[in-house]
């Protein structure tokens, strides 16, 4: 399915100036709604119409800012704990959820997720949960700082190295696949090296080893010989075969287009040379990804008709942004659990390249996953929106005039137009106010295509 | 166009069970059961060949497989030179009743050790710098005539849809089970006719919004006329446990009830063996040969077995020789396995010579695209050019 895309509406040199209001189009609720849809998983009307009354610029720095307060933080690691002494990742997995719909930290969560997808490490694999959770706790430390010192942490994470079998690899038999996976998958980008490149990049991560569960440098292994990796010649050791790929010009490139792909939009003609200025500013950051994320959020094409509802939601922002919306809750265990047969389970991505996105999430069989996803959370007994039942919310919040209620769903939870016949069937259902008939509403409203995208 | 529309609506008026379903299911639901079928089994992460059809005599497979090298004698022979992996019972079992060939050291030039990259180079036939908008598969959806609507393939899985099956103008779906294939809600029968007409085709949505409304238009279709397959009846054949046997179950009984579609698709990951690789290489052989077999005796007992063709093939092989994690790297070339009524049996092509590494890494004999020309034109019996995207003679693994 080869698309010819729609080429964006600013050159590169205008894309990232600064969003102004009413000049480059409007700024209102919904505006910020798009900020919040994807630069976090969404957020309640009150708090879209807040950040409705500060500028672009003030409203992503304040979200980009956001940091978790010490109450919620001990709560968090207290359930961690729990978690971990569960030994099941399942349970790990309904933490992270947990964490997802209710931290304040939104962008930072979203930024988790997106390299997770990126550090893809599977529970399938690596059973420990405690690692898993250092991982992700890892991953959380790292999330918008330089990216040198992130690789070099993640090069020595246990969960990685079980995951890609680098624990075990000796000086006679070094075992290609980190290596290969440092220079595909997390750094340059299929084609930005040699398979010799490979071979003795290997070389130099022999004898990292995992023992007694956390990283260990074993000399006796490690191959201490000259190698050559991407035309340098020395006594490398893994450390500075890390620092040599991330001196590659590749690497800043394949980073921030695959971020622009992931919060702009899924298909992009001709990404790198719409990106050239913001992989400049990467650079020149030493590849700190906040200043970056700040431009972004607040550039011209972040909030162009280009870029908004054109990105498919992935299972876990499907079901997030709707509780979210409502300042829900639910049985996370679950929630996770559902997301994972629609298609993304939180510590179970697919393989080592991570979820694909975009159009990737959208088949015949995820697109009922999707949908059950929603009429799961709706019908199970331990959700709650604003802390009633959702059949009682809708009666007592949406159904008193459900014109207007859907109005301001369309603002919150929609970056398309609804289309009019499912507006009228959906009015009808709410103004019935039955149990089934308000559920009913909601879940046809999160099933149509339109909801799909985001 | 719209005259091919109405033969179809006239001819599937006729039928009872036609005129429960949409129009456009209505209209393929007239199906023959002769045409041809063909299973595809994805084997993911690069099956290791070497230990998988195993040279029984070649001194230079135990001299770089000091750990992995599987014993000749316990291996199930397959002539005098080589035998399968002992857990490919299943394999050996079809071999014997003519069922089993296998094309050996099938590869392709310049060859790429990465997972995805060379995944799709299989699936395309293109190489990472040519425009790949769909895969060899759909290119052949393409090209042959089809009801409109109708369910010309089928992907079983939880992954993505394969690059091997992407088309322009067919729609193939991704299904996991025929169970979880359902819509769910308080009245699934009203949410799905809502959700058809939101998703109805509309000239102003672009290419996005549409792709999203088609596939939503067919989701909901083929979940109604799977479901409808579902309540017919099961064979009295012992499937072995195991998720791929789950799928081949699925299939047969599809196929059983007269499906028109021509491809199944199906993968079997974790063949990525850096590490401890003779258990977990076992199992998934064993999964593989039995599953295989349970298909092919439970389509035989219901006299349908002439017309299905089944392919195993891996994005590649792994090196020769083996790392110090009891695992094998990502190699080359590698065998692929044809299991059908029609198919040579043993051996085509020659075991590969262990004597002329490449880097450590096997030179192919067989181009893929080979295998590829061999199942179109005398499987599918089609033109082979186009959809390879070059001229290529069929590898001689089918009997025409």
């Amino acid at each position: 399915m080869t698309v010819i895309n729609d080429q964006p509406p600013y050159a590169a040199e205008e894309a990232w100036l600064p969003y102004r209001p009413d000049v480059d189009g409007p700024w209102t609720t919904a505006e910020a709604a798009h900020l919040y849809r994807r630069a976090g998983f969404g957020a309640p009307l009150a708090v879209l119409r807040e950040a409705a009354e500060k500028t672009p610029g003030q409203a992503s720095q304040d979200l980009l800012t956001a940091t978790e307060p010490e109450s919620f933080r001990q709560l968090t690691a207290q359930l961690a704990r729990a978690a971990v002494a569960s030994g099941d990742p399942r349970s790990l997995a309904a933490w992270w959820m947990r964490r997802i719909i209710s931290t304040p930290a939104q962008a930072t969560e979203r930024l988790v997720l997106f390299w997770h997808g990126h550090f893809a490490t599977s529970a399938e694999k690596v059973t420990d949960v405690d690692l898993m959770l250092q991982q992700n706790e890892l991953i959380r430390t790292h999330a918008m700082t330089e990216f040198e010192p992130f690789v070099q942490a993640m090069a020595r994470d246990p969960a990685m190295l079980l995951w890609l079998d680098a624990a075990t690899s000796r000086k006679a038999h070094p075992n290609e696949n980190f290596a290969r996976e440092l220079m595909e998958l997390f750094c340059l980008g299929e084609g930005r090296y040699t398979e010799a490149d490979i071979r003795e990049a290997a070389r130099c991560f022999t004898g990292w080893e995992v023992r007694r569960r956390q990283f260990r440098f074993n000399r006796y292994q490690h191959d201490s010989d000259e190698k050559t990796v991407l035309g340098r010649t020395g006594l490398f050791d893994g450390q500075d075969i890390v620092r040599i790929v991330l001196e590659q010009s590749a690497a800043a490139e394949f980073l921030i287009c695959k971020l622009v792909r992931y919060y702009f939009r899924d298909e992009i003609p001709d990404v790198a040379a719409l990106c050239q200025p913001l992989i400049r500013q990467y650079r020149e950051n030493s590849m700190r990804l906040q200043p970056v994320l700040q431009t972004m959020f607040s550039s011209r094409l972040f909030y162009s008709r280009w870029c908004q509802g054109f990105r498919v939601r992935s299972p876990v922002d499907l079901a997030v942004s709707l509780l979210r919306t409502f300042e829900g809750s639910a049985n996370t265990v679950l929630l996770s659990q559902r997301t994972q047969e629609a298609g993304q389970g939180l510590f179970f991505p697919p393989g080592v390249q991570g979820w694909d996105e975009g159009r990737a999430w959208i088949n015949t069989s995820t697109l009922l996953g999707r949908s059950n996803l929603i009429s799961g959370l709706l019908t199970d007994s331990s959700t709650r929106f604003s802390g009633k039942a959702p059949a009682e919310y809708c009666r007592e919040v949406l159904a008193e005039d459900p014109q207007q209620a859907i109005r301001e769903l369309q603002t919150a939870l929609f970056a398309r137009s609804l289309p009019g016949a499912t507006l009228e069937s959906a009015t009808q259902l709410l103004r019935q106010r039955s149990d089934q008939s308000l559920l009913e509403a909601l879940q046809l409203l999160c099933s149509i295509p339109e909801f799909q995208l985001s | 166009m719209f005259s091919t529309r109405r033969r179809f609506l006239q001819a599937s008026a006729a039928s009872t069970f036609a005129s429960r379903l949409p129009w456009p299911l209505a209209a393929a639901a007239e199906t023959t059961k002769e045409a041809a079928v063909l299973i595809v089994i994805e084997l993911q992460g690069g099956n290791d060949g070497l230990n998988t059809l195993i040279s029984t005599q070649d001194p230079e497979y135990r001299r770089l497989r000091p750990q992995l090298a599987i014993p000749a004698d316990s291996t199930l022979t397959v002539n005098p030179e080589c035998g399968l992996h002992p857990q490919l019972r299943g394999f050996a079992e079809l071999l014997e009743r003519g069922q089993l060939g296998i094309v050996t050291n099938v590869g392709y030039d310049q060859p790429n050790r990465s997972h995805f990259e060379s995944m799709d180079i299989w699936h395309t036939c293109l190489r990472g710098d040519q425009r790949r908008g769909d895969g060899w598969l759909g290119r052949w959806l393409q090209e042959s005539p089809t009801a409109p609507g109708s369910l010309a393939a089928l992907h079983l899985g939880d992954q993505q849809l394969p690059l091997a099956l992407r088309s322009h103008a067919h729609p193939v779906p991704s299904i996991r089970s025929q169970e979880q294939f359902r819509l769910q809600a308080p009245n699934a029968e009203k949410l799905q006719q809502e959700l058809l007409s939101a998703a109805a085709p509309q000239p102003s949505s672009d290419d996005l919004l549409g792709f999203v409304r088609s596939s939503t238009s067919t989701a909901l279709q083929t979940s109604q006329r799977i479901q409808e397959i579902g309540r017919r009846s099961t064979t009295g054949t012992s499937w072995p446990e195991g998720p791929l046997s789950l799928k081949l179950q699925t299939i047969s009984g599809l196929i059983r009830a007269g499906l028109e579609t021509s491809v199944y698709y199906v993968s079997l990951g974790g063949f990525d063996t850096h590490a401890q690789q003779p258990d977990a290489h076992a199992r998934l052989l064993r999964q593989l040969g039995d599953g295989v077999a349970a298909l092919m005796n439970d389509l035989q007992d219901a006299g349908q077995a002439d017309r299905v063709l089944v392919m195993c093939f891996s994005e590649f092989g792994r090196r020769v020789a083996e790392n110090a994690s009891e695992g094998t790297d990502h190699g080359t070339a590698g065998p692929v396995f044809l299991i059908g009524n029609r198919v040579l049996p043993g051996l085509t092509g020659t075991l590969p010579d262990l004597q002329q590494l490449v880097d450590g890494d096997l030179q192919y004999n067989t181009d893929f695209r080979e295998v590829y020309a061999d199942l179109l034109q005398n499987w599918f019996r089609t033109d082979s050019d186009l959809i390879l995207a070059g001229n290529w003679k069929p590898c001689g693994a089918i009997r025409s």
